[in-house]
């Protein structure tokens, strides 16, 4: 307005994968833009969450392989294992990856405030030093529009307290100095799942807990138990459809209590740590949210329309901290809706019912990836559906990788075609899920993939062979 | 499509007169036809049923193009014959009506019908409900029709509400795909052009516009204005009759606030606060800044809002927020000479307020309160100014639009 003259077109708070996509994509438009940020840029994500991790489980792998290689006519004795490696190795990833942020943000020519940010009013904003730079100037900075990405945290158990000894959380996690030699992860979700497999490939004895009655109970059934018989064959003790009762700590150890959920009988596990993987909480206390007015839902989660405005029409929303869908492409994909839409120019709303078509992938062996609806959810929402299956192991390119387990099901609507929902598990399918998410998106039906030549030997036939599948007449079955 | 004259190589129809399924009697008028020449009623070659169209309302083919089916009733055409109307209907053939034969091969299956996509789940609804595509508003990315389109379509017959950031597609006539003749040039559209096209398309296609006229005797207000544009100008002040017109219409925003307020499927919404758009005429475009809370400002604070924002506007300075939250829109068309206009609604508010410009005219006053001439009548020159408000239907009915207009006139009448 005229009478405003504000320091910013868009203050972007919270770098992570939402808050400087948002920022880059605002300054594309031509907005002027800063971001404030406390920690290092990237926030979870490429400092504590996918980058690091992806970076760790690629060392397993490689390990995994390598205890595999007899089987491939290799054999050596006196293999030399490095924990300390992996670690350092991740965290020359996460330098690189958070230097690549640094290098976007000037190229772009957004301001980077670094400092904790807290609402004064609606279009103000303190920025006070921060561990990441405590002799940066405190200041004040307004924007016409301000966008929230402060993200989350890891959720403590009631009452147990993270100590970075015993008792972890995801960051702890990611940079411990030893492998422990053994470990509790509590909470069977993708990321308990994957720092499990993890530590439990470089010979932590492992043992998840899971309250649900299975593992990655978000996933299709089928899909949590091809991943638990994979972890059972690699020695990890599964406690599904058990409550942890309480886990107290000695100096030897910890020691974790569950309640079985069926016959209500109390047994306890022991390890040297325990890693609490259960979800997060949103950062959005001590932010001056009520300063400016901004909603937030009962769980501190703040409240957005489709696209990302929050009560306050100048104020958005994105990431870990609306409670969405806590992914970091879902968060940047938030981002650019929110930037485009300050900018006024076109873009497609995400409302609530295309967050369930996000990609959801799980990084451990075997992979999993999936979006949209299960076949069980598709009959729910009222659906007749046909659903594809094959499995990896007649593929050639399986085959010859030595995979022998996994598949890709695909669930379409009988009447119209449209692909409702993919569930894999296998070799490298959190790549081939894009094929079925684009499907999705341009609402192209399982006849078209099942038609769409798919190179020979590939793992993509796979899918090629599922498509075939929902119109009833795979070939290689 | 018929030859109609040695030099008419191609006609578009402009409006079929039967549907499919409908019986004709040979020579019974079944189409209008329009050419560059000549626009005209095709009769019916034969007589039968109406099997298939294959040429769209809106579409221009050449002279000799098969532009529909007639056959026997319950007839199955033998052979799919791809049709103008992006859906693919029911695969029909038969015996070629209303073709003065030449070349029978539908050329127009290569024209494109200014849709790019059309998915494969989007094309098997529209086969089994026999949907033309062309109807449906689409609200995925660059306009594509998706699922939730059609499913919306077919369940109100209309589309979505659509959301101040999702666009509706500008590409809703047929001449979006026609093809440029050697004496045209293409010029792509600016992203101002755009948002401009889409918004107006998508306001006609949303609110019901009905336009009601006054006319204003401005001697007030001009003698108003003469005795302090001066003293303005020493504050460094323009004052533009505009400042006038901005002032009345906030005051009669707030004294008739239906008027301020839009449509909802739920309700009418009213504004507590006015916020007056103002179009502003840009090189290539328009911009409609807002000036807030218009109705608590005086004549100076209006004077000073309204030169920043059109500084703003033309300099291309103005806020991100600066065009956001308007509640009623105002146009002083008058500035370039118009004098009376029909502006289209900014959704999703309820009217626009069009100003003509002002001019002086002979009008008749007179002290009889009769219509019957009167020796009291006198023919006088005074600036008149028309005020044209066209407001959507759902909201307002002409009464109440017209006390606000009325209310609107009696200041700038009155000034003092
Ligand atoms: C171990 C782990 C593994 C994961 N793996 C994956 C994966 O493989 N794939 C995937 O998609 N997602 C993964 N995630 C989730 C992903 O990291 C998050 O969804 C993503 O980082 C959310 O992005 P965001 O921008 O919303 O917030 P964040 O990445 O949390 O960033 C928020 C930033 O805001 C800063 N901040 C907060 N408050 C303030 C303030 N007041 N002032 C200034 N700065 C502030 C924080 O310091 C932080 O840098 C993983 C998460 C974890 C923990």
């Amino acid at each position: 307005m005229a009478e405003h003259n504000y320091d910013y077109d868009v203050l972007v708070l919270g770098s992570g994968p939402g808050g400087y996509v948002a920022a880059i994509r605002a300054a594309q438009l031509g907005l002027k833009t800063a971001i404030v940020e406390r920690e290092n840029l990237g926030g979870v994500c490429l400092n504590w969450g996918c980058i690091p991790k992806k970076s760790l489980l690629h060392n397993a792998e490689v390990l995994e392989t390598l205890l595999e290689a007899e089987d491939f006519g290799f054999t050596f004795e006196n293999l030399q294992v490095d924990f300390g490696s992996a670690i350092k190795r991740s965290l020359g990833v996460v330098s690189r990856q958070t230097k690549g942020v640094a290098f976007l943000m000037r190229k772009n020519k957004i301001d980077v405030l670094e400092g904790q940010g807290v609402f004064q009013d609606p279009h103000t904003i303190e920025v006070t030093p921060a561990e990441i730079n405590p002799d940066a100037p405190a200041r004040t900075v307004s924007a016409a529009n301000i966008i929230i990405a402060t993200g989350g945290r890891a959720r403590p158990l009631p009452g147990v307290e993270f100590d970075g000894e015993r008792v972890l959380q995801y960051r702890h996690a990611m940079r411990l100095a030893e492998k422990p030699e053994s470990l509790i992860v509590i909470g069977a979700g993708a990321i308990g799942m994957e720092l499990g497999y993890f530590y439990s490939t470089y010979g932590t004895k492992l043992t998840v807990v899971e309250l649900l009655d299975r593992v990655l109970p978000n996933e299709d059934p089928e899909v949590s138990s091809e991943v638990a018989k994979a972890f059972k064959a690699k020695g990890i003790n599964l406690l599904t459809g058990v409550r942890t009762e309480a886990v107290e700590v000695s100096d030897s150890g910890v020691t974790v209590t569950v309640r079985n959920m069926q016959d209500d009988s109390t047994s306890s596990v022991e390890a040297a740590k325990v890693l609490v993987a259960i979800n997060i909480v949103p950062n959005t206390e001590n932010l001056g949210l009520e300063a400016a007015g901004v909603q937030t839902d009962e769980r501190g989660y703040v409240k957005v329309d489709a696209v990302m405005r929050t009560n306050v029409p100048h104020i958005y929303s994105i990431g870990d901290c609306t409670g969405k869908m806590p992914l970091a492409h879902v968060a940047s994909a938030m981002g650019i809706t929110a930037a485009e839409t300050i900018a006024d120019v076109e873009t497609l709303p995400i409302p609530d019912e295309k967050y369930k078509f996000m990609p959801r992938c799980t990084y451990c062996k075997p992979e999993v990836a999936s979006m949209g609806m299960t076949e069980a959810q598709a009959k729910e929402a009222g659906y007749e559906v046909n659903v594809g299956k094959f499995p990896f192991l007649p593929n050639g390119k399986a085959q010859a990788l030595g995979v022998k387990s996994g598949f890709v099901k695909i669930v379409a609507d009988a009447k119209y075609g449209e692909i409702l929902g993919a569930h894999m598990v296998g070799p490298d399918v959190t790549e081939l899920l894009p094929e079925l998410s684009l499907a999705q998106f341009m609402e192209i039906t399982p006849a078209e993939i099942a038609r769409t030549v798919h190179a020979h030997p590939t793992l993509s036939e796979v899918i090629m062979e599922a498509a075939h599948a929902v119109e009833g007449h795979p070939i290689h079955m | 499509m018929p030859k109609l004259g040695e030099s008419v190589i191609e006609g578009q129809v402009a409006r079929w007169l039967k549907a499919p399924g409908d019986q004709v009697e040979k020579l019974e008028p079944l189409l209008e036809i329009s050419t560059d020449k000549i626009d005209t009623e095709v009769p019916a070659p034969a007589s039968g049923v109406l099997l298939q169209i294959l040429v769209a309302e809106g579409e221009t083919v050449d002279a000799g193009v098969t532009l529909a089916f007639i056959g026997q009733p319950g007839e199955e055409l033998a052979q799919p014959v791809p049709t103008t109307a992006a859906a693919p209907t029911a695969p029909p053939t038969g015996a070629p009506a209303a073709s003065f034969p030449a070349d029978p091969a539908p050329t127009i299956a290569q024209r494109p019908t200014g849709r790019a996509f059309i998915s494969p789940v989007v094309s098997r609804m529209a086969a089994e409900h026999s949907v033309d595509l062309a109807q449906v508003p689409g609200t995925g990315l660059n306009g594509r029709i998706t699922k939730k389109d059609m499913v919306a379509f077919l369940e109100n017959g209309a589309a979505p509400p659509v959301l101040s950031a999702q666009r509706t597609s500008i590409a809703s006539s047929p001449s979006a795909g026609w093809a440029l003749n050697e004496d045209e040039t293409l010029h792509p559209l600016t992203s101002m052009r755009r948002a401009i096209a889409q918004h107006m398309v998508q306001s006609k296609a949303v609110s019901p516009h009905v336009t009601t006229l006054f006319e204003v005797d401005m001697t007030a207000t001009v003698r108003h204005r003469e005795a302090h544009k001066e003293a303005f100008a020493t504050r460094g002040l323009h004052l533009t009759y505009t400042a006038y017109f901005v002032m009345a219409t906030a005051a009669a925003l707030a004294a008739h606030p239906r008027v301020n307020s839009r449509f909802r499927e739920d309700g009418i919404v009213q504004s507590r606060r006015v916020h007056l758009g103002i179009a502003v005429a840009l090189n290539d475009g328009l911009i409609v800044p807002v000036l807030r809370d218009a109705d608590e400002k005086n004549l100076q604070g209006v004077a000073r809002a309204l030169n920043d924002l059109t500084n703003q506007a033309r300099s291309g300075t103005l806020m991100a927020d600066a065009t956001r939250g308007g509640t009623f829109t105002m146009t002083n068309h008058g500035t370039s000479g118009s004098l009376l206009g029909t502006p289209i609604i900014n959704q999703p508010q309820a009217g626009i307020l069009g100003i003509g410009a002002i001019v002086k005219r002979p009008v008749v006053r007179s002290a009889a309160a009769s219509l019957l001439p009167s020796a009291d009548d006198a023919i006088v020159i005074r600036p008149m100014c028309y005020l044209s408000f066209t407001f959507d239907h759902r909201v307002l009915d002409g009464a109440e639009a017209d006390r606000f207009v009325a209310h609107i006139k009696e200041q700038l009448e009155t000034w003092i």
